[in-house]
């Protein structure tokens, strides 16, 4: 555990640390481009020379091992110096494309530009053009020009996924990342690319020009489109007054967990958990021959809970269906069990969730929802709802999850409904199969409760809501707890 | 798609390779091997390669476009190349290098119509002592004259 | 003098190449002498003991990096002749690979005993590639001969040694570079440390010895350190290989003993002048060395002598210029030089290069500006220090020392109305 004085203070760091690593662990920041936690020290950008005591010249923090005794000084005016000119190189053949540029509001050039440069541009020969919207991926976008050549991605494909479908072409100046034609980034990580490039030049086509990034703000919560449950940030934009539909997520991210994923996410749920923010109901409504017709939650919650109360008053609780699905917090799991089945002796029980998909060998596991744990762990039956299930007389059917519909014909599905009197589907997307049920109940997506999930490791992981419930949203706890409640109201 | 090599060629390739301790380290030798039959080295000829020495096609494009001495598209029977660094340059290197443009009719980079001469500018060829000098394929020639370069270009067929 | 001299048959050509001319010429009795008869510790000794220089352009003691390799490792150990010669200016390595091949595999031989290494490569530029496949048929007959092989000398000791072409690229010379290309990747120098005789080839501990520096080896073996340094200096012994050229009468290599003066190389070995010109510079020891003005031509050309004049002593590659050159064509050969040669890896040496490419050629081509002599000055020192290989301080002191020595030439340049 060597002692390292950094900028005066003393500090024990694990054998092996970087002083990089050292300051970062300290809160003090130095400038880098190439480095990265999850790859070896490159140490090609040159921006995080430091001073160290005794050497004649700067060195790197980021593969400068601690020694014991070692002085470092990260603010002495050569190190201020070094760090205006490196910059001034980087500046000198980077296009000036901030007023167009996605990446600006979070791009470390501009950083450490306001931070480290401020120097007035000197350069005065003409810069070098090169090609700007480079395809190199299904959502990729190169811009040359921009390009620091840190690297990174191509590290990442080497060193992460291992698909190294980036390289590094031709020498000096004229050096420049690109793909063999013909074979993009196919990798399902390719995303991260765009997270991980600390300046513009690799940009998603899907998030392209859609806004800036000074109107987003990071939200911290779960991804729950498989068991990993990767941490992440929903960027959130609130809307401008004027431009309607222009509030909403815009972007989903890794938020990184050493525990769970790393700094990483895989682009199913980066651009799946993403779309699904976009694929939401409208309001209640009852479907009146096709027509959408808005009502009330106390209605909702009176017709259903007359019909529920009509059936235990007979001892007939059998015929009332509750189909729920493994993306439901631990907590509305219990309201379930404890406040609403009570209520309804005899309900049949079942789960609707997705099809196991393959895992993928990193972070993408089989199961495609992310906390059956949290159900099972309650003791939850998790039956698995087929169609075929429903012509067991059931008169009331209520059905909470979005994943009933995909695998069945919806002709299939329709017949089977047909026999049930009251069918209620309560899913916070569009499904497809909307049209089959007699009322429709939009619902929240994880981002808007708070609540536990118990993901695929194990692990307790809860979050609290990053969104406001969107427009006519009823987290499926309230919905049930409120519908508990109706049912023991006295008649 | 793979560039056919005949057997004899990828026979001299795994003869390489195997004196490695590991086959890819045999790229920069191989690739010579493979120019010198093909001429140069294309995309079809990146993936045979490839294939060979247990590389991908897209590393094999990397090292190529980072040697000078690699080329992506065929020259001329004859490759000149003339020095334009220090020494050469002191004693008419640049004189020598006009001199050779226009008898060939050619600017730097470009290949004459026959196909029989490439002209290209290269660095220090490490014959100094010869300057001004020029490589005609693998061959040296120095204390170049107006009169040594016309005898040079005249024994080429 | 009447001495035999390291490099005669290299520079004279009597008696030719082959390994029969070689043994006639007492060749290979140095190895000899050194696996029958000595122990690696004491050959490692005696090299250290001679202060050989390394002769490819750092200067670093030949012993002393021996000693850096670890004794015990479970790794191979290799070592590798840096037969890259792209230092401009730079040709005597040509002489001996083309010349006296014989002289470079007994010394790579005796290197390879002192430090248990049993695999080598000659990373040879691919340009040179008439001389590698000389190179290859001289090392064919050492095999022929057990001088090479499993079993040399019936010694027990082993010794490979292949020839691997390099295809282009001055920083391959540099040795980390080198590694790289020899291990089939771009010419990437590596972070140090750690240091190749450490981690080195695939990894493993290695020795990185330019072509002339292991070309003294069998000398110094033979006849022993103190002959080594007697021709030279105690700090750095030995003779070494002057390669004029430029505006000289004579241009060549010349063997001679370290500290010899550049006005003595100049001007008694080389000629003097060509007829009509005078001696306006020199650039002392190959293009990454800082220029010399006709004034300094009486330093010892010593590696410390020079350090100590602000320059280096590099390659020894003497390149004399005239008055009838403006120092603004030299400034443009070596602004274009390391913009074409630099790897591109950290943003330095990749955008400094070409940065100072620019502002040279804007001026060699009649467009200089008031201010363009000191912008070249704050680029190139913006360059020096700060890069991830040596490299970037070759390119960068160059400009600075054509700046400090021939400023107001320069500023007539961009003066042009």
């Amino acid at each position: 555990m060597p002692t390292l004085t950094l900028d005066g203070r003393t500090l024990s760091v694990a054998d092996g640390t970087t002083v990089l690593k050292a300051a970062l662990e300290a809160g003090v920041s130095i400038p880098h481009l190439c480095w990265h936690p999850a790859f070896v020290p490159e140490g090609s950008c040159r921006l995080c020379l430091v001073e160290v005591e005794g050497l004649p010249k700067l060195e790197l923090a980021c593969s400068t091992v601690v020694r014991e005794g070692m002085n470092v000084k990260t603010a002495t005016p050569a190190v201020r110096e070094s760090r205006r000119r490196v910059l001034e190189f980087l500046l000198a053949e980077h296009p000036v494309d901030c007023p167009i540029c996605d990446k600006a509001g979070e791009c470390r050039l501009q950083d450490y530009y306001q931070e480290y440069g401020l120097t007035e541009g000197v350069y005065r020969e003409a810069k070098e053009r090169k090609a700007k919207k480079v395809a190199i991926g299904e959502r990729l976008l190169l811009d040359r020009e921009r390009c620091v050549l840190c690297t990174r991605c191509v590290r990442f494909l080497k060193d992460v996924t291992g698909t190294r479908e980036l390289g590094v072409f031709e020498r000096g100046a004229h050096s420049e990342v690109g793909i063999l034609e013909g074979k993009p980034v196919a990798s399902a990580y390719a995303g991260n690319l765009v997270d991980l490039c600390p300046v513009g030049a690799i940009t998603d086509t899907s998030f392209r020009f859609r806004t800036r990034t000074w109107f987003l703000s990071a939200r911290p919560t779960v991804c729950p489109l498989c068991a990993r449950g990767c941490s992440i940030w929903v960027d959130f934009h609130p809307g401008f007054p004027r431009r309607p539909g222009s509030a909403g997520v815009y972007r989903v991210r890794p938020r990184t967990d050493e525990a769970v994923n790393g700094p990483w996410i895989c682009d199913r749920g980066r651009y799946g958990y993403l779309d699904l923010h976009r694929r939401r109901l409208p309001f209640i409504y009852w479907n009146r021959g096709g027509q959408r017709v808005e009502m009330s939650r106390e209605k909702i919650l009176a017709l259903v809970g007359e019909k529920a109360k009509s059936l235990t008053a007979r001892n007939q609780g059998g015929k009332f269906g509750l189909v729920l699905n493994s993306n439901l917090t631990v907590e509305e799991f219990k309201v379930v069990r404890q406040d609403l089945l009570p209520r309804l002796p005899g309900a049949r029980l079942w789960f609707a969730d997705p099809p196991g998909g393959e895992d993928d060998g990193f972070l993408l596991r089989a199961e495609r929802t992310v906390n059956r744990r949290g159900a099972s762990g309650l003791g939850l039956d998790l039956a698995p709802f087929g169609s075929t299930d429903i012509g067991q007389g059931l008169t009331v059917l209520v059905v909470l999850s979005p994943f009933v519909g995909p695998t069945d014909t919806a002709a299939g599905l329709g017949r089977a409904l047909a026999s049930v009197e009251t069918k209620v589907l309560v899913s916070p997307v569009e499904t497809g199969v909307e049209g089959l049920f007699d009322f429709v109940i939009p619902s929240a997506l994880p981002s808007e409760k708070a609540g536990t999930f118990v993901d695929g490791q194990g692990r307790s992981r809860l979050f609290g809501p990053a969104l406001q419930l969107c427009g006519g949203a009823w987290s499926e706890g309230d919905f049930l707890s409120s519908l508990a409640a109706e049912i023991s109201r006295a008649s | 798609m793979k560039a056919v090599f005949s057997a004899d060629l990828r026979r001299r390739v795994e003869d390489l390779a195997a004196k490695y301790p590991s086959k890819s380290a045999a790229l920069l030798p191989v690739l010579h091997l493979v120019q010198a039959e093909s001429g140069f080295i294309g995309p079809d000829e990146e993936e045979s390669v490839a294939a060979l020495l247990g590389t991908t096609p897209l590393e094999v494009r990397e090292v190529v476009t980072f040697y000078t001495m690699f080329r992506r598209k065929p020259v001329g029977r004859y490759h000149l190349q003339v020095c334009r660094n220090v020494s050469c340059s002191l004693l008419g290197g640049d004189a020598i290098l006009d001199y050779v443009r226009k008898k060939l009719g050619l600017n730097v980079g470009e290949t004459s119509a026959d196909g029989r001469f490439t002209l290209n500018t290269v660095e220090c060829l490490g014959a100094c002592e010869q300057a001004p000098c020029l490589m005609v394929n693998f061959d040296h020639y120095g204390n170049l004259t107006e009169n040594r370069v016309d005898e040079i270009l005249g024994e080429l067929a | 003098m009447a001495e035999a001299k390291t490099f005669a048959r290299a520079l004279g050509g009597e008696g030719g190449w082959s390994v029969e001319a070689y043994l006639q010429a007492g060749g290979y009795r140095a190895a000899r002498k050194a696996l029958g008869e000595m122990t690696p510790a004491a050959v490692l000794d005696e090299v250290k003991k001679a202060n050989l220089r390394g002769r490819g352009g750092a200067g670093f003691p030949a012993g002393l990096k021996w000693g850096f390799v670890p004794a015990k490792t479970d790794k191979p150990k290799y070592l590798c002749v840096n037969a890259d010669e792209g230092e401009p200016g730079t040709f005597k390595d040509r002489y001996i690979l083309g010349h006296d091949p014989h002289l470079l595999i007994e010394g790579t031989l005796i290197a390879a005993f002192a430090v248990g290494i049993h695999r080598a490569f000659v990373y040879i530029r691919g340009e040179y590639e008439n001389i590698a496949r000389r190179l290859e048929a001289a090392l064919a007959e050492a095999y022929e001969r057990a001088f090479l092989g499993p079993d040399v000398f019936g010694s027990g000791f082993a010794l490979d040694l292949r020839v691997h072409r390099g295809a282009g690229s001055y920083i391959c010379g540099e040795e980390t570079a080198l590694l790289e290309s020899l291990e089939g990747k771009r010419g990437h120098p590596r972070l140090k440390p750690p240091f190749p005789a450490s981690v080195g080839l695939f990894g493993a501990p290695t020795v990185i010895n330019n072509v002339e520096t292991l070309a003294n080896v069998p000398g110094i073996i033979l006849n022993g350190a103190a002959w080594f340094t007697d021709q030279g200096l105690p700090t750095d012994g030995g003779t070494r290989l002057f390669g004029v050229s430029g505006a000289v009468a004579r241009p060549g290599v010349y063997e001679l003993p370290v500290g010899t003066t550049l006005r003595d190389i100049i001007f008694t070995h080389a000629g003097g002048m060509l007829p009509g010109r005078r001696l306006k510079a020199v650039i002392p020891g190959g293009l990454s060395s800082p220029i010399l003005r006709a004034d300094e031509l009486d330093l010892p050309m010593c590696c410390d002598a020079l350090v100590r004049a602000g320059s280096m002593l590099g390659s020894g590659a003497v390149i004399v210029i005239d008055d009838r050159t403006p120092i603004l064509d030299v400034l443009l050969r070596v602004a274009r030089f390391y913009a074409h040669e630099s790897c591109g890896q950290c943003t330095p040496c990749r955008l400094g290069t070409a940065w100072i490419r620019k502002v040279v050629e804007r001026m060699a081509s009649g467009g200089g500006r008031p201010g363009d002599v000191d912008e070249l000055a704050r680029l190139a020192s913006g360059v020096k220090g700060r890069t991830l290989c040596p490299m970037g301080d070759a390119a960068a002191m160059p400009v600075l020392g054509i700046i400090q020595k021939f400023r107001p030439e320069l500023e007539g340049a961009t003066c042009r109305p």
